[in-house]
């Protein structure tokens, strides 16, 4: 025993002396010694000398209290050469920080003189990074654990490797800038105002709402974004919008690297909060003044089509509606085709459709924005205007010009817009669902359009016998199984069953039994399963698809399923007519007939 | 005349000032014979916790692995390193993580002070609960140890609490989800669950007014209960007769080898005491130890045995706690933000088998068990009066109560092992590789 407790007074003495070397021969205090060296190899004059000899190592900080919460910068621990102008070629940490006249410093008889002093602003301010700490990885921000690492000069060990090199340059720092020069065309922010320029011009501003620019309602408020995210959240959330959320319907827009590094930064200098605002000027802003949000009309024109104003054209263009949709010359690719919207919708449906898409297409993912309605009225006219119709000819180019777009080049329902469309463009491979229909339904549905949906009404734009060239290019191309001739099913063409509310009462039980799982308990088509199954199951309350179902298409589809999708043929599940019929009943006192309601579907 | 007397007086005091004020201090020399070796006893403040003998079998490091000094060491620890730390920390909750990132990254010693005192936390946890279990396993609870034993158990209850009560106080991320778990657990007691989460938050939330209950209990109440407890403890433990050890059946019966023992320092040497001389207050003390000189039995003298013994087990605690100290730092993770909770959001370690079991049933699992559990810890030593097998390990005879315990301990040790590594976001079973 006394052998091991010598051993391990032994162990006690030395781990003793690690730990005092560790906590007495800090790095910054070799830095600041070296500093001193150096400076004194620079000094002048015998007085300089002195006073550097006199200077010992300590720890420089600055406590700063004008930006919200008490800041305790300690940076100029190891960038003790911050202000020595003489050390502008040295390595970091001893190099000067940069004066420019872009960052306000004057230069004055040779000298220098910073505009945005240290004793006034300390360092995190504007770069972010830990103030408190004196060790690199914890002041820098490197450590995982601290929510502001420096911007634009670090990334932290959890970040996403394919982003990592688009979050580093010192034009990252604009954000900061940001804070207090809010201005719209502040010099000093290039990429914060072409961020901002883009908040709107790519549509951003009809979902989200940042206090003070836009009112979205659909996604997440954007106001202090820049507070709460690091800018490898912000990036993510830009490029990958699914990324932390599978369910999000944010699309994925055509974005270059340098315009997400705009938004990124403009996001990232949404804090919610202008640090340059007096309290008196804040009061001023809200009391005073009934300033309304800056409303989008007035000078965000960013597209650069020249196209004639008529006034429905300057507003479509000025809303920046092409960030989503195609018009003329700019597609966003994730909404419809408006080129020819006169041929396929009329002046009320536009219009209702502006006030509230979901009053048209219930699970529409289009934001209703809050123009006037002269707006809205003016722009429905300039699109009921556009009635050239497409020049096409052979059967082949119909389908790429006019169906590709949502149904994919190769037919499949991929198409650029059909993630963001519900519910989803019919994938035409499916052998099983498109050769259980007769080509009069398919014919119909392109001529008629679907209601409720956003398959148009081709009328217009193709007669019957074209229709029936494309229906028969897609069979040939994109269906690889011919058809057959089809078995007729004893359907009733109406309901037998008498509309009344115990039928509906009976419907609505066997519904909760036996359609819930798929179409969901409110009958909105987001049952526990809907997510796992191909095509989506129908949203039984979108009214407009509803109302213009006839008794028959019903019963067929719950009697003996739809083939090619997971609707199963519930007359081998026990469902006799008679239930079927009660079924019915309950789903149209669900969709009520009035059209005009924006809340008809909900 | 009376000035060169006077000098010459001074001058011998000033000669003799180091001797005088070492002999003021220290009035017994070091002790060198029996009758000085038993006296240490009785002439030392802090010595006088010793008895005079022990048991051999007290001091074999098989039998206790010095578990209960680990542990009593480990609280000296964190009583002398958290005083330390309380001259930095505000339990404020706009200033608690402020000040943890200064006493990490700019405090002298910071970093070290407060991973020794993290460090010794949760070894003092793990060494509490495996002195429980070397206390079951070789019986020691039973009469007339009883009461000690339940002493013992409350003082595990407070040792728990004392680290969940600090577990918060860092105000990070990791501390005030954890707690946030284990309240709402405390809350899932019947009838007064609320008003016991209330009465510990303060509040309907972790928040300010948690931070500063916390922080009390944790640096006043709880350490001057458990230093009650401790005393008391030890207090029994004399009074008990000492540790338990195996019943006397001749010299068989003890593990003790005919030579004297290695970890015993002096041979003992029995010398029949003249009759004439009577050592006056040991004469009215009744209990085991107090025979001087009698027929040889199986004990030694406390000085130096036993001093040595506690010597070696602080120098290795303090040793290992160094080195893990030096190796490890305990984590501080992002400040506390209310909208963003981790998923999972996982209580502290000791807690993770009872969230384990909560996330089967809220009731049985975080307060029904856990109670009964205690309830039976409490009751053992009053159940099991069978008089047989205390002082050895795994006794035959104690084969049931040492299964069923055993059983018990491994249950929790495997959920508190699932609720670590094998449980990720919304509690799902993932796989830790």
């Amino acid at each position: 025993m006394r052998l091991a407790l010598a051993i391990a007074s032994f162990v006690v003495l030395i781990v003793h002396g690690v730990v005092f070397y560790d906590q007495f021969f800090y790095r910054w205090e070799r830095q600041q010694t070296a500093y001193f060296d150096q400076a004194r190899s620079l000094t002048k004059n015998e007085q300089e000398r002195a006073e550097l000899d006199a200077r010992k190592p300590r720890i420089e900080q600055f406590i700063v209290t004008s930006f919200g919460d008490t800041r305790v910068d300690r940076c100029g621990t190891c960038h003790i050469a911050a202000d020595d102008p003489r050390f502008q070629n040295h390595a970091q940490p001893l190099r000067t920080h940069s004066y420019s006249a872009a960052l306000g410093d004057t230069l004055r008889n040779g000298h220098w003189e910073r505009r945005h002093k240290f004793s006034d602003f300390g360092c995190t301010v504007c770069h972010d990074g830990q103030g408190r700490g004196l060790e690199n990885k914890y002041s820098h921000g490197e450590d995982t654990y601290w929510p502001e690492p420096l911007l634009g000069y670090v990334t932290q060990a959890n970040w996403r490797t394919e982003f990592k090199p688009h979050l580093l340059g010192v034009e990252y720092m604009e954000a900061n800038c940001a804070q207090c020069h809010t201005g719209d065309n502040f010099a000093g922010t290039p990429n914060a105002n072409r961020g901002r320029k883009l908040f709107f011009a790519m549509n951003c501003y009809g979902c989200h709402r940042i206090d003070g620019l836009s009112e979205g309602t659909l996604a997440p408020d954007l106001t202090e974004a820049g507070k709460k995210f690091r800018v490898d959240y912000l990036w993510e959330s830009i490029v990958d919008p699914r990324a932390n959320l599978a369910t999000s319907f944010m699309p994925k827009f055509n974005l270059t690297d340098d315009e997400v590094k705009a938004l990124v930064i403009f996001l990232k200098s949404r804090h919610g909060m202008n640090f340059a605002e007096t309290s008196l000027d804040r009061y001023r802003a809200t009391h005073v003044s009934e300033t309304k949000p800056e409303t989008v009309t007035t000078k965000n024109a960013v597209l650069t089509s020249r196209m004639e104003a008529g006034k429905g054209e300057q507003l479509v263009s000025e809303h920046a509606c092409t960030a989503c949709h195609k018009l003329g010359a700019r597609d966003g690719g994730i909404a419809p085709d408006l080129s020819f919207e006169g041929l396929l919708k009329d002046d009320d449906w536009l219009v209702e459709h502006f006030r509230s898409p979901r009053s048209r297409i219930p699970d529409s993912i289009m934001p209703a924005f809050r123009f006037p309605d002269e707006e809205f009225h003016a722009m429905a006219g300039y699109l009921a205007g556009l009635r050239t119709p497409p020049r096409i000819t052979a059967p082949n180019e119909t389908f790429q010009t006019l169906c590709a777009r949502c149904h994919g080049q190769k037919g499949d329902g991929q198409g650029v817009t059909a993630l963001y469309l519900d519910p989803a463009p019919r994938d035409l491979t499916k052998a099983a669902f498109m050769n259980s229909k007769p080509n009069e339904r398919f014919v119909h549905s392109i001529e008629g359009g679907v209601p409720g949906t956003s398959m148009p009404a081709w009328g217009k734009v193709l007669n019957e016998q074209q229709a029936s060239g494309v229906l028969e290019y897609v069979r040939a191309t994109f269906v690889h199984e011919p058809q057959r001739p089809l078995k007729a099913h004893k359907v009733p063409e109406t309901n037998p069953v008498a509309a009344s509310s115990s039928s509906a009462a009976h419907g609505e039980q066997l519904f909760l039994q036996r359609c819930a799982g798929c179409h969901g308990r409110k009958a909105d088509g987001k049952g526990p399963n809907s997510l796992d199954i191909v095509p989506r199951p129908r949203n039984l309350r979108n009214s407009a698809f509803v109302n213009a179902l006839p008794d028959q298409r019903m019963f067929d589809s719950i009697l003996y399923g739809v083939q090619g999708t997971a609707m199963p043929a519930w007359i081998d599940y026990g469902l006799s007519q008679n239930d079927v019929g009660d079924l019915i009943n309950f789903i149209r006192s669900v969709n009520p007939k009035s059209t005009g309601s924006q809340y008809a579907s909900r | 005349m009376s000035d060169t007397t006077k000098q010459s007086g001074v001058w011998t005091a000033v000669k003799e000032l180091p001797g005088n004020v070492w002999s003021s201090i220290f009035r017994n020399p070091l002790p060198s014979s029996d009758l000085e070796r038993a006296s240490t006893s009785f002439t030392n403040f802090f010595l006088h916790i010793h008895p005079v003998k022990v048991h051999k079998n007290t001091l074999r490091p098989i039998y206790t692995m010095g578990l209960g000094l680990i542990s009593f060491f480990l609280f000296l620890i964190l009583v002398v390193t958290g005083v330390l730390l309380m001259f930095y920390y505000v339990p404020a909750t706009t200033q608690a993580y402020d000040r943890m990132l200064d006493l990490r990254g700019s405090v002298a010693f910071g970093i070290f002070l407060r991973n020794m005192h993290r460090w010794s936390a949760h070894g003092m946890v793990a060494v509490v609960f495996l002195h429980l279990c070397r206390v079951f396993f070789t019986g020691a609870y039973k009469r007339p140890r009883e009461f000690n034993w339940v002493l013992g158990v409350l003082m595990l209850l407070v040792t728990l609490f004392l680290s969940f009560t600090g577990y918060l106080l860092p105000w990070d991320q990791l501390a005030f989800w954890a707690i946030t778990v284990g309240t709402s657990i405390a809350g899932y007691a019947p009838l007064v669950g609320q008003q016991i989460k209330f009465l510990l938050l303060g509040d309907t939330t972790v928040g300010q007014e948690a931070l500063l209950r916390f922080y009390v209990l944790h640096v006043a109440v709880l350490p001057s209960t458990l230093v009650l407890l401790i005393a008391v403890h030890f207090w029994r433990i004399r009074k008990d007769g000492g540790l338990s050890r195996p019943e006397k059946t001749g010299t068989e019966a003890l593990t003790m080898r005919s030579e004297p023992a290695p970890n015993v320092a002096v041979s003992v040497t029995a010398v029949p005491v003249a009759k004439k001389r009577l050592y006056g207050l040991q004469g009215f003390v009744r209990g085991p130890f107090t025979k001087i000189g009698n027929v040889p039995d199986d004990s030694v003298f406390s000085w130096p045995n036993l001093l040595i013994a506690e010597l070696f087990v602080f120098v290795m605690t303090v040793a290992i706690i160094l080195c893990v100290s030096l190796l490890f730092n305990a984590p501080l993770e992002e400040p506390v933000n209310v909208m963003h909770p981790p998923n999972p959001a996982k209580a502290p370690w000791y807690f993770l088998g009872l969230q384990e079991m909560v996330s089967y049933s809220a009731f049985w699992g975080g307060v029904g068990i856990p109670g009964l559990f205690v309830a039976l810890l409490l009751g053992v030593p009053y159940f099991d009066r069978n008089p047989k097998g205390v002082g050895r390990w795994f006794a035959r005879e104690r084969l049931l109560a040492n299964t069923i315990f055993l059983t018990l301990v491994l249950v929790n040790v495997i959920f508190i092992v699932i609720g670590t590594f094998f449980r990720g976001p919304n509690w799902s079973f993932v796989s830790p590789w």
